[in-house]
């Protein structure tokens, strides 16, 4: 029974850690700039796109990293300074215009890669114990990742200058651009950022999940879920969000099965948007 | 005009299709102040919002030391050397006093804002707190201190005084005095004929987006002034 509970527990801050790193991209882009990517998913989908790459040409698993951030900090950059620059404040069209470009990666990923499953080998194999009960070594590596990454970003965030501006831009943006901050470049380095962050979380998944074009879909409705129920423009609701969202989806699914837990986040994410939209930890 | 630091020449512009300041002409030389007088909706704020650079001009030209800058974005302009109190949304809410001080500063240094704190000690008292819980009147000091601290080459303050505590005002105007020795040069919109008369070399006065006064201090008198300013 103990050890019953030690395994449980440990996946429930398994499966939480993993959804606020899965997060993080999307949040950086709703919070900062207001646009909820509905590509979010697709840039994971691509950074777990990028560990097989690397794999099936022998390179170690960790070059993922740079190869992720080259890609999808590329698509990032170009999306942001052809596309959504214009369109910042103008929520519906950033909505059409992040969902055609989700159909564009998803579309563009079934040529390149076709429709299989494919699969990357964990880098880390075996278990360790954790008390008395033994754990796959790389959903460790995950949890102890993942809270170090969440950890430095908000710590980052802040305290850096460049954590200080993004703030000033986004709460006065007219002050902003008169102080010499250049709100494009500030906004591009966000965009990016966010892309980014997504990669990596897809990197982070790669050995765990099957990877195939359309895997983006799931990430983006969950993630979002963390956001609606956290609440926007802080880390700390963005932890809140993966606790209530993992920890709900993992108890449920325990007890009962995935479908459950499933339906239960998605009724709770309702809840939520309907009685208290603002999330639950409400900045400032 | 030839030695003007900041020059507008003809200058129209509004906001949408309703145009508000219709053609206004002005300059400001070296160690010099120009106060910008007027009632309540006559394009005051308007000027000093197409000089920054947060509204586009329609037509006209600004000139920084003979050097047209009408095409630039805002922040260009503030690193030609130009800074900004607006006359709302004065400082980041969501920063603390210190940081909206040093945010665009080399360092976070406070050294260099000594004479601003010797001025108004509530600033010194209050690094920490978040800039938003201040006063209006607070948030003023704020931002005034944090334009003038820049020691750019052109400062715009759009009514710096509005609910300042007279005091804090007189103060205003002796840091306002200091800048000036120093050869900097500012645009100023007040409401305040008292504060005004204490710093302004030249006056503009508008009434519905045209100037119709101008002069130094010595030339205009105060009833002509005052018949400007109120309804």
């Amino acid at each position: 029974m103990q050890d019953l509970i030690a395994a449980q527990t440990i996946n429930l801050i398994y499966a939480v850690t993993l959804l606020a790193v899965l997060s993080l991209g999307l949040a950086v882009i709703f919070g900062l700039l207001g646009v909820l990517n509905l590509a979010h998913g697709e840039f994971i989908m691509l950074g777990a796109y990028c560990a097989v790459v690397v794999r099936q040409n022998g390179w170690p698993f960790l070059t993922a990293i740079p190869l992720a951030i080259l890609v999808c900090g590329s698509i990032g950059y170009v999306i942001e300074v052809l596309i959504m620059r214009r369109l910042y404040r103008r929520t519906f069209d950033t909505l059409v215009a992040t969902w055609g470009l989700s159909l564009l990666l998803r579309k563009s990923a079934e040529a390149v890669f076709g429709l299989t499953y494919r699969s990357v080998e964990t880098p880390l194999p075996g278990t360790i114990d954790v008390f008395g009960v033994p754990y796959p070594a790389y959903r460790l590596a995950v949890i102890g990742l993942g809270a170090t990454a969440i950890f430095v970003l908000a710590i980052w965030y802040g305290n850096s200058r460049t954590g200080l501006r993004i703030r000033a831009m986004t709460g006065n943006p007219e002050l902003a651009q008169s102080l010499g901050l250049s709100v494009k470049r500030l906004a591009a380095g966000t965009f990016v950022t966010g892309t980014c962050l997504a990669a990596l979380s897809g990197v982070m998944i790669a050995p765990l999940v099957p990877v195939f074009p359309y895997m983006g879909l799931d990430y983006v409705l969950r993630t979002f879920f963390v956001i609606v129920v956290g609440g926007l423009g802080s880390v700390i609701g963005l932890v809140y969000g993966a606790l209530a969202i993992g920890g709900l989806d993992s108890a449920v699914s325990a007890f009962s099965n995935g479908t459950y837990g499933y339906l239960s986040v998605i009724v709770l994410a309702i809840a939520f948007l309907w009685l208290r939209p603002r999330g639950i930890h409400v900045r400032g | 005009m030839s030695n003007a630091r900041l020059a507008f020449v003809d200058l129209t512009g509004g906001y949408g299709g309703a145009i508000v300041v219709r053609g206004i002409s002005g300059n400001v030389r070296a160690g010099e102040v120009l106060c910008v007088l007027g009632r309540n909706g006559v394009g005051k704020s308007t000027l000093v919002k197409l000089l920054m650079g947060h509204l586009r001009c329609w037509s006209g030209e600004i000139l920084h030391t003979g050097t047209a800058i009408q095409h630039l974005e805002c922040s260009a302009r503030s690193r030609y050397g130009i800074s900004y109190c607006p006359q709302e949304r004065t400082v980041f809410d969501d920063l603390s006093v210190r940081n909206n001080l040093t945010l665009m500063g080399d360092n976070r240094d406070l050294g260099r804002f000594e004479a601003y704190f010797a001025r108004f000690p509530i600033l010194k008292r209050r690094l920490k707190q978040q800039a938003g819980s201040l006063s209006g009147g607070e948030k003023k000091i704020l931002s005034f201190s944090r334009a003038l601290s820049e020691g750019k080459g052109v400062t715009l303050l759009d009514e710096p005084s509005e609910g300042v505590q007279w005091e804090n005002i007189l103060h205003m105007a002796a840091l306002i005095n200091d800048s000036k020795r120093a050869g900097a040069s500012m645009v100023i919109v007040e409401q305040n004929l008292e504060f005004a008369e204490t710093i302004a070399d030249r006056y503009l006065v508008l009434d519905q987006g045209r100037v119709v006064l101008e002069g130094t201090r010595r030339d205009l008198n105060r009833e002509d002034l005052l018949s400007h300013l109120h309804v």
